[in-house]
């Protein structure tokens, strides 16, 4: 069946295989040795370079990256000190101004109630002098009926001022002043 | 799910088993054909030119080398920044070859020296052993009667499976790594190198097994390709219809076409590429074992 022996083609050398062999291996090892094999390898390598380039630049990237995230943070951090601070000095500036507004108002206050205070004691004054003008001028015309006789003018004037003097309007004057 | 499987592999079991009985009923036994294994390797001469003769082998050497070229061709002006599906399959093969076969066993200067004779080695062993499982028509001893035009049946064949061309690229890697330790040690230097150290007046007996053993190089790489490869293709061709011929039960074919589906599938899945790199790897090794070290 399986006729093992010199003349079997299994295991008959052949030499023209052999060279056919020899022959076509030479060529595309050349082939490939010369032409195809160099432009893969560079192909590979520039692409092993261009990775490696990228990941180089995908680092640096994130190092810049990191460190403009720490500057912002800390211009974040100075940023939020600076408005604390405005609002506190804003807060401080409002009540100080505040402050101010109460005691202008409460010093205007106190001038107006001072000037009433005054205009009152001028009109209560001037109010009594009529009083007394006004009285005496009574007592005159009342004393005339009674005694059917004219005074000289200076005779009346002198008795009612007498008379008045001895009244006291001091209390009169100094209730209506203290009101 | 399960019952679906489970119906499956019934209906599989009963197809078979009908098959093997309604084939051995059909047919028998018929005498015993004249079917001669050998025929299916035998090296037909088609163009006579004294040694340089095409055969079945030189053909196929010739697809093999063609295929070889062109996939690198093809492959070395596709090269692109971004790779594509095919490109990254052709550039794992292309870091075995490189990483793998040469710099995993040679020196980084030795690696950039001999990695275009290694990848080539590896390549073309590969599409030889490759190829030889696509069933082409180049079997000229039983040919088909196309519209009277006599075609030669499909046959699955290949380069290395003659011991020719295992032998020969054998011979040449064994040629270059000597080549290379006679030139890095000089030449009786190098016969020191292939001698062990320590075996004192032992040498006398040891010399002979070191030569022998380097020249058991050369046969041991030989043969380790060929019958791999050869042995793959009697297998199939006996599991997927050669033994139903021989023993003239035409039921033993249908019996035995599983296992040949599956011992095909083996050999192109595993058997072709790992012969290829064995093949590469041990050159690699070789060159390596030449012109390291020291003893």
């Amino acid at each position: 069946m399986l006729g093992v022996g010199a003349s079997s083609p299994l295991i008959t050398p052949n030499v023209g295989l052999m060279v056919w062999t020899l022959l076509l291996f030479g060529i595309s090892l050349f082939v490939l040795a010369k032409l195809a094999f160099p432009r893969i390898t560079e192909a590979l390598d520039k692409r092993q370079r261009a990775i490696e380039d990228s990941i180089d630049a995908a680092e640096n990237t994130r190092t810049q990256a990191d460190a403009l995230l720490a500057e912002y943070r800390e211009r974040l951090q100075e940023a939020r000190g600076q408005a604390d601070e405005i609002v506190q000095r804003a807060r401080q500036a409002g009540e100080t101004h505040e402050r101010e507004s109460e005691e202008q108002a409460k010093a205007r206050r106190e001038q107006m109630m001072e000037q009433a205070r005054r205009d009152i004691e001028s009109e209560t004054r001037k109010a009594i002098q009529e009083i007394r003008t006004e009285v005496a001028n009574l007592t005159v015309a009342a004393t005339e009926k009674v005694t059917r006789k004219t005074l000289t003018e200076d005779d009346q004037r002198r008795l009612v001022e007498e008379a008045l003097s001895e009244l006291d309007f001091s209390a009169l004057a100094s209730t209506e002043g203290e009101r | 799910m399960t019952w679906t499987r489970k119906r499956i592999i019934i209906a599989v079991s009963v197809v078979y088993i009908a098959g093997l009985v309604i084939l051995g009923i059909a047919f028998g036994k018929s005498p015993k054909a004249n079917f001669d294994i050998q025929s299916e390797f035998k090296l037909t001469p088609w163009v006579k030119a004294g040694p340089l003769e095409i055969n079945r082998g030189v053909v196929y050497l010739f697809l093999s080398i063609l295929a070889t070229l062109a996939s690198v061709a093809y492959v070395s002006r596709k090269m692109q920044q971004r790779p594509n599906r095919v490109q990254t399959a052709v550039e794992t093969m292309y870091s075995l070859m490189r990483d793998n076969i040469s710099r995993g066993n040679l020196d980084p200067r030795m690696a950039a020296r001999w990695f275009p004779f290694l990848g080539t080695v590896f390549l073309f062993l590969w599409w030889c052993n490759i190829i030889g499982y696509i069933p082409l028509p180049t079997n000229s001893e039983e040919t088909i009667n196309i519209f009277g035009v006599a075609v030669p049946s499909f046959a699955l064949y290949a380069a290395t499976a003659n011991v020719s061309v295992a032998f020969i690229l054998s011979l040449v890697v064994f040629i270059l790594f000597n080549a290379e330790g006679f030139r890095k040690w000089g030449f009786r230097g190098y016969f020191k190198h292939l001698m062990p150290s320590g075996v004192g007046k032992l040498l006398v007996l040891v010399a002979p097994l070191e030569i022998i053993s380097t020249f058991m190089r050369l046969v041991s790489l030989t043969i380790r390709l060929w019958a791999n490869i050869l042995a793959g293709h009697m297998i199939i061709l006996f599991m997927s219809g050669g033994m139903a011929v021989i023993l003239g039960i035409t039921a033993i074919g249908w019996l035995t076409l599983p296992l040949g589906v599956a011992v095909f599938m083996f050999e192109v899945g595993l058997i072709a590429s790992l012969q290829a790199f064995i093949f590469a790897t041990l050159s690699a090794i070789y060159l390596a074992g030449a012109v390291e070290g020291g003893h």
